[in-house]
């Protein structure tokens, strides 16, 4: 093996440790609450003595959990759906289309991005309880929606700065009707980033503490409640339901990514 | 049905030459207080080629997308086979345009682009597919191609995909916004000699619009030239070339030799040159003007040559071969001229020695100011 080879095999040696190093870094607090999931102890305590599924099986029974994760589910759905209407107009605004207010429209969407979550959670607390409005998870939507759409917005005009106009305009010339352009080219050229936009309003919504803690009223979402029980009255069910949590997000990227590839592949097909 | 609607069934049987299938009647298009196009009268025969030349800015793509209703006109009315269009949206009208990006959709296949327009009309998928193969055997194209993904396709595949897609529109005017102008030398005097057969085909009308003159030469019957939003010429290719009425359309057509002269007893002088210049036989001779002398009919003037009217005395600067032709360039004072002949006329003169160069006054353009 002359020195040169000696060299590169080296260095593929060392990227793969620092690789292996940064990973290991992030999701050692991850494995660690999944470990403490697994114990049979009421408290935290390494080494893990006894190992059990019991936490496990005690927070998949439990109804305040179920409570919460419908609750959590109904936020963030609601979430995406208007989430990603929204944000694809508001794309074709920001990216597409030139008018007149359109340099302006693209600083300001971005602002709610800037603002400091927690404030933005108590000016909305404020404003809600100025018009009358009672807390619910239901009010937690339009809190979270300040702060994700602009998020979406962005994320799918990424996606439309890299759509040629000429595409809708040869459609249009074409003989199809605007039903039609927006149904046969927009949409499904776009869909990449209205799928990534949709992902990211779900998962952004369902992690969100500081603005769902003030908006929510008597309701209760995941992040929420694993606040509450870490501050007071700790449970096996936090690092449980942490974990149960983790690994939802991390299927839904899984499913959606193994979506995309599916249909890609039928694509090239 | 509504009448509207693009359908071949609803045309009328005029036969070719049967009046204009297209008219434009004093045509201008202002953007904020910018005239993109100005006041354009147009007649374009049914089943003629007629090619737009003029440089990027001289409003030939506004005028193209006004005809395809991308654009609307400010003022005056477009007019295909008699009815006027200009309120009519793209996809109401009777004309497919070739976009210069081809503009094909990525996410379907060659087969799924091409019958796009047929898909729009609600026409069923297996009649679809029977027209798709159909137009793909009339661009050249394989079979094999009708699944193939569109972005795997090459230039001149794509170009052909491009081009049977908007035959499926079964239009009454093709328009082409410089689709070859990124195709390099070769495959494009291939793609330029198929889409002139394919006019010939088809038998529809197409226009056509290019900034090279050269292009519009090969596949035209007719070419308007453009220049700053007007139309600054509208004839055969022959007329374009033999008979330009302007300075700017000689110039347009490549390298030529323009003299700025002014008259004198009969003949015309030209600043910084000795001699005495005979304007071409015939047409009126104003005081000052443009004589256009082009290389090919720029020659060596032999010493024993006394039918050569126009004579200047220069040095040979540089010289090319353009294969078949040699080109050199001759300098007379801070002018330098081009002259072009075959091999067989191709000069003996070393470079920096003095040359005698000529032309017929019959072979000369003079072109008022």
């Amino acid at each position: 093996m002359n020195p040169q080879e000696q060299r590169l095999r080296r260095a593929r040696l060392m990227t793969a440790a620092w690789t292996g190093f940064v990973l290991l870094v992030i999701y050692l607090p991850v494995l660690c609450s999944a470990l403490a999931s697994l114990g049979k102890g009421r408290y935290f305590l390494f080494p893990i003595r006894g190992w059990s599924v019991d936490w496990w099986a005690r927070t998949l029974d439990s109804i305040e959990i179920g409570m919460l994760l419908r609750t959590s589910l109904a936020l963030a759905a609601a979430v995406t759906v208007v989430a990603v209407a929204a944000g694809f107009f508001g794309a074709l605004a920001f990216a597409r289309y030139d008018w007149s207010g359109r340099r302006l429209y693209q600083k300001i969407v971005l602002l709610p991005i800037f603002f400091p979550q927690p404030v933005l959670g108590l000016a909305l607390l404020l404003w809600f309880n100025a018009v009358g409005m009672e807390m619910s998870w239901r009010t937690a939507i339009v809190a979270h929606l300040v702060w994700i759409v602009p998020v979406v917005t962005l994320v799918i005009a990424i996606k439309v700065y890299g759509f040629d106009p000429a595409l809708e305009e040869a459609a249009f010339d074409l003989g199809a009707s605007r039903l039609q352009v927006l149904r046969e080219v927009t949409l499904p050229i776009l869909w990449p980033g209205i799928w990534s936009g949709a992902l990211f309003a779900f998962l952004l919504s369902w992690g969100n503490f500081p603005l769902s803690l003030y908006t929510t009223g008597a309701d209760s979402t995941v992040p929420e409640w694993l606040y509450a029980k870490m501050i007071a009255g700790y449970t096996p069910m936090v690092p449980t339901l942490g974990t149960m949590s983790t690994i939802a997000a991390a299927s839904a990227l899984g499913i959606g990514a193994l979506a995309a590839m599916l249909m890609k592949r039928r694509r090239a097909a | 049905m509504r009448d509207s609607v693009v359908m071949h069934e609803d045309r009328p049987d005029t036969a070719p030459g049967a009046g204009p299938v297209l008219e434009l009647a004093g045509v201008r298009k202002t953007f904020d207080g910018f005239v993109a196009v100005e006041r354009i009268d147009l007649q374009v025969a049914e089943g003629e080629f007629f090619t737009i030349v003029g440089p990027s800015g001289s409003g030939k793509t506004t005028l193209l997308r006004m005809l395809a209703g991308m654009e609307h006109p400010t003022e005056g009315d477009i007019i295909v086979r008699g009815r006027s269009v200009r309120h009519l949206p793209p996809n109401k009208r009777p004309t497919c345009l070739v976009f210069q990006s081809l503009a094909l959709f990525p996410h379907r296949t060659v087969g799924e682009n091409i019958e796009f327009p047929l898909k729009m009309r609600k026409v069923p998928p297996a009649d679809r597919r029977v027209r798709a193969l159909e137009l793909m055997r009339m661009v050249r194209l394989p079979e094999g191609y009708y699944a193939k993904n569109v972005t795997k396709c090459s230039g001149g595949e794509r170009q052909r995909v491009a081009l049977a897609r908007a035959l499926a529109y079964d239009p009454e005017i093709l328009l082409f916004d410089e689709p070859l102008s990124a195709i390099d030398y070769k495959l494009r005097k291939t793609l330029e000699k198929e889409l002139k057969d394919l006019h010939k085909e088809t038998g529809k009308t197409f226009i056509y619009i290019t900034h090279s003159l050269e292009e519009a030469m090969v596949m035209s019957d007719r070419i308007g030239v453009m220049r700053g939003g007007r139309l600054v010429q509208v004839g055969t290719p022959e007329d374009i070339y033999t008979r330009p009425t302007d300075r700017f359309v000689c110039e347009f057509m490549g390298e030529v030799n323009v003299l700025p002269v002014v008259a004198a007893d009969g003949a015309y002088v030209c600043a910084g040159l000795t001699g005495r210049f005979t304007p071409p036989p015939g047409g009126p001779q104003p005081p000052k003007g443009f004589i256009v002398v082009r290389p090919e009919f720029l020659h060596f003037v032999e010493d024993d040559d006394t039918t050569t009217e126009n004579v200047i005395v220069g040095t040979i600067y540089n010289e090319y071969s353009l294969g078949s032709r040699m080109q050199y360039q001759v300098r007379v004072g801070d002018k330098t001229f081009i002259v072009e002949q075959s091999r067989r006329h191709a000069c003996s003169g070393a470079p920096d020695r003095p040359v005698r160069i000529g032309w017929h006054a019959r072979d000369a353009i003079f072109v008022a100011e």
